[in-house]
């Protein structure tokens, strides 16, 4: 067990230091800056399908979360605030799922 | 006050604290995976500042709980985590006119909220940049080790039932739209959902590898011409 958490807790600190020593002092092509751009809203979008996915791949989310989900997003988009975002998120969810 | 708002390292702890609710409910459910797996609560807890991933040490202990192997847990813990290999090539750019000791201390606390939140302010100095990163990856340690704790401590004390959990997928949509601050990186994020969504049969989340790899290439693809 011990061994375990301490393999997995290197290997986990590795992987976040690789390419920051690795790339420490190699000068990025700007195609490369460019592609970069896109790791973070990819990262999230996939996160939040992965999320929304049981293990045997099949969407788990019914009406509350999807419009949960959306609600979130809009107001995400317009607010720019997560806290807002996450009460109209949820505040979505639980009252379909009641009036459901 | 607003001289003091207005200071790189408030501002990185005030930006992780909204951050941190989804991870709440999160640290209950770990707790509940730490007694499951049958192992004393110091050592379940003892991974919190070892890993410093939800995720990961969710995985960890669920399957050493189901009785796999040491090699099968750690490995599949770690592909679960192999989206920072991700996080780490981003980063690599900013890290480079950062000392020595930061690249050591701030790979430490490269977790999700972190790396998202360094992508959504762009910050150019590396001294403000500095501080900002480490507030808010040390705010987020500082909450995750108290409520691992709580979590384990207390059992399940938010019944699943209320339905607390769903506020992980809100969050990230939310985080999802703050890092998509132009039209093709909201393409690129719905890309990457669409291919999430194909591959979501694949173990261990490796969807979200194959998405992220298969979403920035396409952009590539589409944007050859610089803008």
């Amino acid at each position: 067990m011990t061994t375990a958490i301490i393999l997995t807790g290197l290997g986990t600190y590795a992987m976040r230091a690789f390419f920051i020593f690795a790339l420490a002092r190699y000068s990025f092509p700007p195609i490369m800056l460019r592609a970069l751009e896109y790791v973070a809203p990819a990262v999230m979008g996939a996160l939040v399908i992965s999320m929304m996915t049981n293990t045997k791949g099949e969407l788990t989310a019914g009406w509350a979360e999807s419009l949960g989900l959306l609600g979130a997003a809009v107001v995400a988009k317009w607010t720019g605030n997560h806290i807002f975002a996450l009460l109209s998120g949820m505040g979505t969810f639980w009252i379909i799922r009641w009036l459901i | 006050m607003k001289n003091a708002l207005s200071t790189p390292i408030l501002r990185g702890s005030l930006d992780a604290l909204p951050l941190f609710i989804p991870a709440i409910p999160f640290a209950f459910v770990f707790g509940v995976v730490v007694a499951n797996a049958g192992i004393p609560s110091w050592l379940g807890w003892s991974s919190s500042p070892i890993i410093f991933g939800g995720a990961i040490q969710v995985t960890l202990f669920t399957l050493l709980g189901e009785g796999a192997s040491v090699a099968a847990a750690v490995s599949a813990a770690l592909i679960v985590g192999a989206r920072h290999l991700f996080y780490s090539l981003t980063l690599a750019p900013r890290f480079q006119d950062q000392p020595a000791w930061f690249r050591w201390v701030g790979s430490y606390v490269l977790i999700d909220q972190v790396f998202v939140l360094s992508q959504i302010n762009r910050i150019e100095e590396p001294g403000i940049f500095r501080r900002y990163y480490l507030a808010a990856g040390f705010t987020f340690w500082a909450l995750w080790m108290t409520f691992t704790a709580l979590g384990i401590l207390l059992g399940p004390a938010i019944p699943a039932s209320w339905g607390f959990e769903f506020a992980a997928p809100v969050l990230f949509v939310s985080l999802m739209m703050a890092a998509s601050d132009r039209g093709d990186k909201l393409i690129a994020a719905a890309a990457a959902m669409g291919v999430a969504l194909t591959f979501s049969h694949l173990p261990h989340r490796a969807a979200i590898l194959v998405a992220v790899a298969i979403s920035v290439s396409l952009m590539l693809l589409i944007r050859r011409r610089p803008a």
